[in-house]
């Protein structure tokens, strides 16, 4: 049987490969020369630089605590948010009077853009005039106001936090639909034999939501990585650099203080960065599930 | 940025098409664009409303106006230049300009400039958009800092007057903030743009310069050392907000406005605020206080308007600029935003020269510092904010920070 030239798989990919392309090859490219050439205040290309870019940024002590703290920033927000989304998910998934509108709530969140969310919480947090001071003092839990924003030790773990509330949406939907696909019947089966709901839970959901907890770790780590507006909205990485994850610090090394060349760099090194994660965790975790 | 590129062509190629089908006449046709950095709700209107004024009284010319928020106009400024669809006429930080001249971007405007147009201003303002005898930009916006103190707070803590030396202002500091739980003596910002400027009114005081003579950085001075500890004291002894490093400069105006702060340094638009939004506020103006020796400075700023060096269309763009710099316009931009006037016309008028408060920015003006000229300020600036941050929060001895600091912009400057 001959195959006609139109049902060449190479053939029918080539359009969605190309655009893709356009998209995300061609701007690597792009990177890659700005990251090796000696580049003016205004991205105008002098000369070529080698590697002295890499080694300038590598040579920033703000760099290398900024890369510890996005470390940190991810892992936190990541697991943080798959925690709470899968009991939230499972008592979602449940059938009980008012599940439309709880699942609206859950969902709010997400329909607010991450900037607004941001700014609206920096006025709650507000030193003097913000809701979660004055809150906390009628509550009776604090006599003084705290100036949450004023340093990192408050700061960032409240920025987490949001972090967290804004992931919170997105990973619950993944789950709800993982869970809509186990069979009920596995369910009556367990629950027959007389299996308890945490055996249910270890047993049962867990392994089988499994894909489902690995493509949200992987699309969260990638979004949380590269999230910026909580962390520029709310303390513009200060005081002092105290909260600057890597984007924001580019952001900073970029468009506030022209190293367009270092920026490019750094840009490249988060893009390996993120795509080696991606790669060794895919690997890994399909490797798993196929024995 | 290169979409735009694309973008552009392909709207070049519509626009070629399009003249090829209209009568020669209209061949003339000339488009200026010009980038405008966004102070308020009123600036678009403003330079909409002048354009179609100009536009009116020029046929066949078309000004386009974009404006952008000031917080992102340097990083558009960078990406449409990279992508070299930048404007014709755009509005800069006057302390970006060496970046804009050094790299050939902007052109020099004195072949346009004859002696009565350069005595429209007033020579003060013109001064630091001149590099090496050539003008590169026209000052659109200018204002200078004093301090603003609220008389009742003072009064209740039985002063008279607003102090005249910083020692002064920490004594009255604390006796305000005596007054009352919410009630802070002097204002200090210590977040975002322009940290390190709210440190300079006391380091100038002091005796400090920000470039030594010998193109050093000035941080590892007596007077820089002096200055940090007399905001640490006023911070640690409870004289200020709590929580500085927390505040902008807008959120201490906030607190000015509620009341709450005796004293703070701004710039004179807190004066349209305050007619604004706290029109019963007993507030007065006065210079920034002396340092021990008498010393005072404070800090000047323009924005400047400038030309791009590879426009098509300069002599159009000049001819607005020209018409934006006539009395009349400049009056109104200047009520509008609460800037300090720029044209000696419009200083003269009743409006600005019978205003308290601008007077006393007026009387300032002699003591005005403007940002150094130098590439790369944006950084220097950023160095010095966060080792203000480190010092205000106690998270470094004063003398070490500042060295650190001063080190650290040394290899900047070299």
């Amino acid at each position: 049987m001959t195959r006609s030239v139109f049902t060449n798989p190479y053939l029918l990919i080539l359009p969605g490969f190309l655009l893709t392309a356009f998209i995300i090859v061609w701007p690597l490219i792009q990177l890659g020369i700005l990251s090796t050439s000696d580049l003016n205040r205004f991205g105008v290309i002098r000369g070529p630089a080698g590697w002295e870019n890499f080694a300038a940024v590598f040579a920033d002590p703000d760099f290398i605590a900024s890369a510890w703290r996005t470390l940190f920033w991810t892992v936190a927000i990541v697991v943080g948010s798959l925690v709470i989304s899968i009991p939230v998910a499972i008592i979602l998934s449940e059938d009980f009077y008012g599940r439309g509108l709880a699942r609206v709530i859950i969902m709010l969140p997400w329909s607010v853009s991450l900037t607004m969310t941001a700014i609206v919480w920096r006025w709650a947090l507000n030193g003097e005039s913000g809701m979660l001071n004055s809150a906390l003092t009628g509550l009776g839990l604090i006599d003084d106001n705290i100036q949450w924003l004023a340093q990192a030790s408050t700061a960032f773990p409240v920025q987490v936090m949001i972090g967290i509330l804004v992931t919170i949406p997105f990973t619950t939907t993944i789950f709800l639909g993982g869970l809509s696909s186990i069979p009920e019947d596995l369910y009556e089966a367990a629950r027959l034999e007389g299996a308890s709901r945490w055996q249910i839970f270890r047993e049962i959901t867990l392994p089988l939501i499994r894909p489902f907890i690995n493509i949200a770790i992987v699309m969260n780590t990638i979004y949380v990585f590269n999230s910026f507006p909580i962390i520029w909205a709310m303390t513009q990485g200060g005081p002092a650099n105290s909260t600057d994850i890597l984007v924001t610090y580019l952001y900073k090394q970029g468009f506030l203080f022209g190293k367009l060349g270092e920026a490019a760099a750094l840009s490249l090194i988060m893009f390996a960065v993120l795509l080696a994660f991606t790669i060794v965790y895919v690997r890994l975790a399909m490797r798993r599930e196929s024995p | 940025m290169d979409i735009k590129r694309i973008g552009n062509r392909f709207l070049a190629g519509t626009a070629l098409a399009a003249a090829a089908l209209v009568p020669l006449t209209a061949a003339q046709a000339q488009t200026v664009r010009v980038t405008v950095a966004e102070y308020s709700s009123l600036t678009g209107p403003y330079f909409e409303e002048a354009a179609a004024a100009f536009e009116a009284a020029n046929p066949g010319t078309e000004i386009q106006i974009e404006v952008i928020p000031w917080n992102v106009l340097l990083q558009t400024l960078t990406t449409d230049i990279s992508g070299g669809v930048n404007a014709d006429l755009s509005i800069i930080g006057t302390r970006w300009l060496l970046d804009f001249v050094e790299q050939d971007i902007a052109q020099p405007l004195d072949d346009y400039m004859d002696q009565a147009f350069v005595d429209r201003f007033i020579p003060t303002f013109l001064t630091p958009s001149v590099m090496d005898g050539q003008t590169f930009g026209l000052p659109v916006a200018a204002s200078a800092r004093a301090m603003y103190y609220n008389r009742d707070l003072l009064e209740q803590a039985g002063f008279d007057g607003p102090p005249e030396t910083w020692a002064e202002l920490a004594e009255a500091a604390a006796a305000i903030s005596a007054l009352g739980d919410d009630i802070y003596g002097y204002g200090i910002q210590g977040n975002e743009v322009e940290t390190d400027v709210y440190f300079y009114y006391a380091f100038w005081s002091h005796g400090g310069s920000l470039i030594d003579e010998d193109g050093t950085s000035g941080l590892d001075s007596q007077a820089a050392y002096q200055a940090a500890a007399l905001y640490r004291d006023l911070i640690d002894g409870g004289a200020t907000q709590p929580g500085v490093t927390s505040y902008t400069r807008e959120d201490v105006q906030n607190l000015f406005k509620q009341g709450r702060v005796g004293m703070m340094i701004t710039a004179p638009f807190l004066s349209t605020q305050i007619r604004a939004e706290a029109p019963d506020l007993d507030y007065g103006v006065a210079a920034i206080p002396a340092g021990p020796d008498g010393a005072r400075g404070t800090y000047g700023v323009t924005d400047s308007i400038i030309m791009f060096a590879n426009t098509d269309v300069a002599d159009t763009a000049w001819a607005f600029l020209d018409l934006l710099f006539t009395q009349e316009w400049r009056s109104t931009f200047t009520g509008g935003e609460g800037f300090l006037p720029v044209n000696a016309a419009v200083a003269q008028e009743p409006s600005f020269a019978e205003d308290p408060d601008l007077a006393v920015f007026a009387s300032v003006l002699p003591d005005a510092r403007f940002a150094p000229v130098i590439a790369g300020w944006e950084e220097i600036a950023d160095i010095t904010s966060s080792a203000l941050q480190r010092i205000y929060l106690g998270q470094g001895e004063i003398e070490e920070t500042l060295n650190e600091a001063a080190a650290e912009i040394d290899g900047i400057l070299n």
